[in-house]
């Protein structure tokens, strides 16, 4: 622990801190901009220049300067105030000044940073400024590269976190140019995240491009609906439309990144909204009101013949109107695993992600079953690929797909969980903390139970490390099952019930095929699947137009905020569930969101407290358990997988231009 | 024109005590293309100026007067334009009046009127309908 | 400098280059170059690999040699790294010619002390000889580029042509090395000033002149 002093106040420090951590943690402000918290240290844009004693007499770079002990270390002298003023000099004899139209203006670290430490003119007025092409770098980046300032953050994010080679630094000195391997676009599922990381207007969001300053957005919290990781994200709203998605940092759950489906499918948001009541007449939808909705809904008469199916993106108060809706009718036909699953669910634990994401990294043998975690959860993906640069050895069963780091394929038949390739065994017996992660297509093939038992078997369980993770692809599957959601025999024990009503929350993957004859109401808020099936439609509100609660696949409850109103007719779920059930004659027991809630909390405690929920310890194995089957992923389209990204034009783009951009040049040839 | 829009209306053309006092007390000196026809006064008392009118032929709008003639009427030439004005160049454009607050009038490339649509603005939604 | 960038990456770029292996003895040298560095590391042979390619490029258009992108390409699949890693390494260094250059590579120093001692004559009696910076000649033998400082300084100015240095020149001096390069020669490298041999102070030493011949004790001068 090294002692050092700051501008005269003594500081300890922990050991390997830099020079630069050792001013932050005394407070004071050193300005940066190829220095970045969560990547390798470049050390290349001079700006954090400060003076340290003992040491050449000249202003040193404190990012990549180890701090020492008996240092002394000033930052407020003329010596490192000239220093700074000359780095920004430098960089701005470049740089373009047309912050007027440039989209980083406001959020700019150069901005803010030469409005700080920066003269009030330059030296080099008279000289041409660099003028550098615009580089593709696909749908989402736009790129004004005379804007560049070489710090290369951009390509140590690629590098370093996504591990997709795809963005380099040409030529040199001052014909340095940021570009991608002959203007491909960058495909990787986090590439949006440079974006945030440039601090310039670089690379800046192309759909997103000239539509609103910072200044004039509402900054809402929220959770996002993607995937099951549940990255905290921050929605920026003007008015009533969401303009953009951006990550908040949580060390815990999304670091500080965020999927480009989580970030851009916001646009879909205003696009094929359900806004009015539509109720099928002789085979054709036709517009309503919603007395004439919840008229025909009684009319059905369902008593306890009623059932709830929820989709990925709902919320748990959501589901526990639905539920509490279906308890006052007796009705106790609830499901939310859409696609048909029937896996145990007696035991939590067992379905969750229980090393959490943070101590996924730490992990030392992984062995992936039936998971395309760069799809199903690309931030999960970016902690393992952390886990593997520490040493940890990953096996995947199932398809190949394109890892970004050294993985080992065992086969596509889940049977091999049963008989494990021996340096696969002997791997995860010198391991000492070893892990597996089951995705959803391993749970459709019934690999639970032996993957229970391979967690006794290798000790997956020992003090203070659980290794048995469920890797879940809906927001609300974790939300859900808390809720009982889960009927044994999954979604097939619904239609052998026969309800005379379906409720279905926002649920689009449903073979709807299963429940003819029945009046099925669509609760959601964009047309999809399950509004083409519908025979009642009630527009309700997305998870960016209400307050929610969302458990992610850890079993982290987390909340999210309304941030804009949903559009035309469209009303808060709980609201619609609460009128339904005065047109069906029963009580609830809730008249606000905040009794909902209460109720909520009082049948589910765990719901109550933000953090990880207390879902108890894992079940024993039953070593005879067996599996088999060839898995097959259920996402076929990074892009598209829920109703939002769907009718979400970029991300539409992104599945044409990313996905398929092979496909359409060859169908051209 | 009937006669009782004559007497009742003014917007037309001229009225009758106009058309009778033109009669009387001025001469016709021509007409413009349009059929305006300009008159001025048979006798200019001494030390005042030549009073020159027009009496159109249709709606009473002063942007209906020519610039050749607008100049006759105010003062600006002596005389008639025929006899004055050099002949009309070939690449002169005819004369039309200010078409302002008629169905004629100049619309920006985006109005309305031409066609033209709102560009979005944030909260802008595109519904979804079982066609679709 | 910064006209400085990549050939166009066409079809016929890669129907020319796209099957471009190293030959036998390139592979054995190249195997080499890996071989010096511990396993894994493979990547640090970068540098010597993408001369190899460049050479062998030469070898077989007969001139000095360049990267295609399809060339870059192999040498990133052969050392199993990403090809913009490669890319980035071979736009760094100027050694690595990144379009097609002529049969003789004339690297004309403008650094200050070439320049003081005519590097400005030099470039000018190229250009007169039909060079162009950046450009290959219509005969297919010259490209004209003008360089930072080689490092001979001492025999200013001079002129790298392939791998050789030739310096001490004057136009004249010039003249006769491109002429005798032209006509298929191979003119002698290094200083062209009649007898000096390397960079020694021309027309013998100028200090420690006792020293030229027998080992002197100064100690008694200071």
């Amino acid at each position: 622990m090294p002692k050092v002093t700051v501008d005269g106040q003594e500081i300890e420090v922990p050991a390997g801190a830099t020079v630069l951590q050792a001013c932050e943690l005394a407070g004071k402000e050193i300005p940066r901009f190829c220095y970045h918290e969560r990547l390798s240290i470049a050390g290349n844009c001079r700006m954090c220049l400060v003076e340290v004693k003992p040491g050449p007499p000249k202003p040193q770079a404190s990012c990549a300067l180890p701090a020492a002990d008996g240092q002394e270390i000033r930052t407020d002298t003329p010596m490192v105030k000239t220093a700074r003023e000359g780095v920004m000099e430098f960089l701005l004899i470049n740089h373009p000044l047309d912050c007027p139209i440039c989209d980083q203006g406001g959020e700019c670290d150069l901005q803010d940073q030469s409005v700080a430490y920066g003269r009030g003119g330059s030296r080099y007025g008279r000289e041409n400024k660099r003028a550098v092409t615009e580089k593709n770098m696909g749908p989402l980046i736009k790129t004004i590269m005379t804007r560049c300032i070489h710090c290369t953050r951009c390509v140590r994010f690629s590098e370093e976190i996504a591990g997709v080679d795809e963005i380099g630094a040409l030529y040199r000195g001052e014909d340095m140019q940021i570009t991608t391997y002959l203007e491909r676009a960058a495909t990787h599922e986090l590439s949006a995240n440079v974006i945030d990381l440039c601090p310039v207007g670089a690379l800046t969001s192309r759909p997103y491009a000239f539509e609103a300053r910072p200044w004039e957005l509402k900054k809402t919290l929220s959770i996002d609906v993607s995937d099951a990781v549940g990255a905290n994200i921050r929605l920026d709203s003007r008015g009533r439309e969401v303009m953009r998605a951006l990550p908040r940092i949580n060390d815990d759950v999304n670091e500080e990144w965020l999927s480009d489906k989580g970030r851009y499918m916001v646009d879909g948001l205003t696009r094929r909204r359900l806004d009015k009541v539509w109720i099928r007449k002789s085979g054709k939808l036709a517009e309503a009101s919603w007395d004439q909705a919840f008229k025909a809904i009684a009319a059905a008469k369902p008593g306890k013949n009623i059932a709830a199916i929820a989709g990925d993106l709902v919320d748990c108060e959501t589901m526990f109107a639905a539920k509490a809706l279906l308890g006052a009718m007796g009705s106790t036909l609830l499901e939310g695993r859409q696609t048909g699953m029937d896996y145990d669910v007696s035991n939590m634990a067992a379905v969750a992600f229980n090393s959490t994401f943070a101590g996924i990294e730490t992990a030392d043998a992984i062995l992936i079953v039936g998971s395309h975690v760069r799809w199903e959860a690309a931030l999960v993906n970016a902690r393992l690929r952390k886990a593997v640069k520490h040493g940890a050895k990953v096996f995947v069963v199932g398809p190949e797909w394109e890892t970004t780091y050294p993985a080992t394929f065992l086969g596509e038949d889940v049977g091999v969980l049963g008989k494990l390739p021996k340096d696969v065994s002997d791997a995860f017996k010198g391991a000492e903390r070893p892990a597996i992660i089951l995705g959803g297509a391993a749970l459709a093939k019934g690999a639970l139970a032996p993957a229970l038992a391979f967690a006794d078997k290798f000790g997956l369980v020992n003090d203070g490390w659980n290794g048995f993770n469920v890797l879940h692809m809906a927001a609300s599957r974790m939300g859900g099952l808390m809720l009982g959601y889960a009927q044994a025999g999954g979604i097939a024990d619904i239609a052998a019930a026969k309800p005379k009503v379906l409720l279905s929350l926002g649920a689009d993957e449903v073979d709807y095929s299963a429940f003819d004859g029945v009046l099925k109401v669509y609760i959601g808020h964009h047309g999809d699947k399950g509004a083409h099936a519908a025979d009642i439609i009630l527009p309700a509100a997305s998870y960016a137009e209400k307050d929610g609660t969302y458990v992610n696949t850890e079993g982290r409850v987390q909340y999210a905020e309304k941030a804009v109103f949903a559009p035309g007719d469209a009303r808060e779920d709980w609201t619609i569930l609460r009128a339904l059930a005065d047109a069906l004659g029963v009580s609830v027991g809730f008249d606000s969101f905040a009794d909902l809630q209460g109720a909520m909390f009082a049948a589910v405690p765990a719901l109550g407290e933000e953090g990880l929920a207390d879902l108890g310890a894992l079940p024993k194995g039953d070593a005879k358990a067996k599996a088999d089957g060839v898995i097959t992923y259920p996402i076929k389209d990074f892009y598209l997988t829920n109703p939002i990204a769907r009718a979400s034009a970029v991300m539409q783009q992104c599945s044409a231009e990313l996905l398929h951009g092979d496909d359409l040049a060859e169908a051209a040839e | 024109m009937s006669v009782l829009g004559k007497i009742f209306t003014w917007w037309d053309g001229a009225t009758i005590g106009t058309l009778l006092n033109s009669w009387r007390t001025g001469e016709q000196v021509g007409t413009d293309a349009q059929g305006n026809r300009y008159f001025r006064a048979r006798k200019t008392p001494a030390g005042t100026n030549e009073r020159r009118w027009v009496l159109y032929a249709g709606a009473n709008d002063a942007s209906r007067v020519p610039p050749e003639w607008h100049g006759w009427l105010h003062g600006h030439f002596v005389d008639v334009p025929e006899s004055l004005l050099p002949p009309a160049k070939i690449w002169e454009v005819e004369y039309t009046p200010n078409a302002t607050g008629t169905l004629g009038a100049y619309r920006p490339q985006g109005a309305l009127e031409r066609g033209g649509r709102r560009a979005g603005a944030s909260g802008d939604y595109e519904s979804w309908t079982p066609d679709s | 400098m910064a006209n400085r960038h990549t050939a166009p990456d066409t079809p016929e770029l890669r129907a020319r280059w796209g099957s471009f292996v190293f030959t036998e003895a390139n592979i054995a040298k190249a195997d080499k170059f890996i071989a010096s560095y511990p396993e894994g590391r493979q990547k640090s042979a970068v540098m010597p690999l993408l001369d190899l390619a460049q050479r062998q490029v030469g070898e077989e258009t007969d001139t000095q040699g360049w990267l295609p992108m399809p060339v870059i390409e192999y040498v990133a699949a052969y050392l199993d790294m990403p090809v913009i890693r490669v890319l980035e390494v071979a736009t760094f260094y100027f050694m690595y010619n990144l379009v097609p250059v002529g049969k003789f590579h004339v690297q004309v120093c403008g650094t200050t002390p070439c320049m003081l001692r005519g590097s400005d004559e030099l470039i000018a009696a190229c250009k007169g000889r039909g060079m162009e910076k950046g450009k290959v000649s219509a005969d297919g033998l010259w490209t004209l580029t003008e360089v930072e400082c080689m490092g001979n300084c001492a025999t200013a100015p001079m002129v790298q042509i392939n791998d050789g240095n030739y310096e001490d020149l004057t136009v004249e001096r010039l003249d006769a090395v491109l002429d005798a390069l032209a006509a298929g020669g191979t003119p002698e490298e290094g200083t062209q000033e009649p007898g000096r041999h390397t960079s020694e102070p021309s027309g013998g030493p100028t200090t420690l002149k006792e020293m030229v011949t027998e080992n002197h004790d100064y100690r008694g001068e200071w």
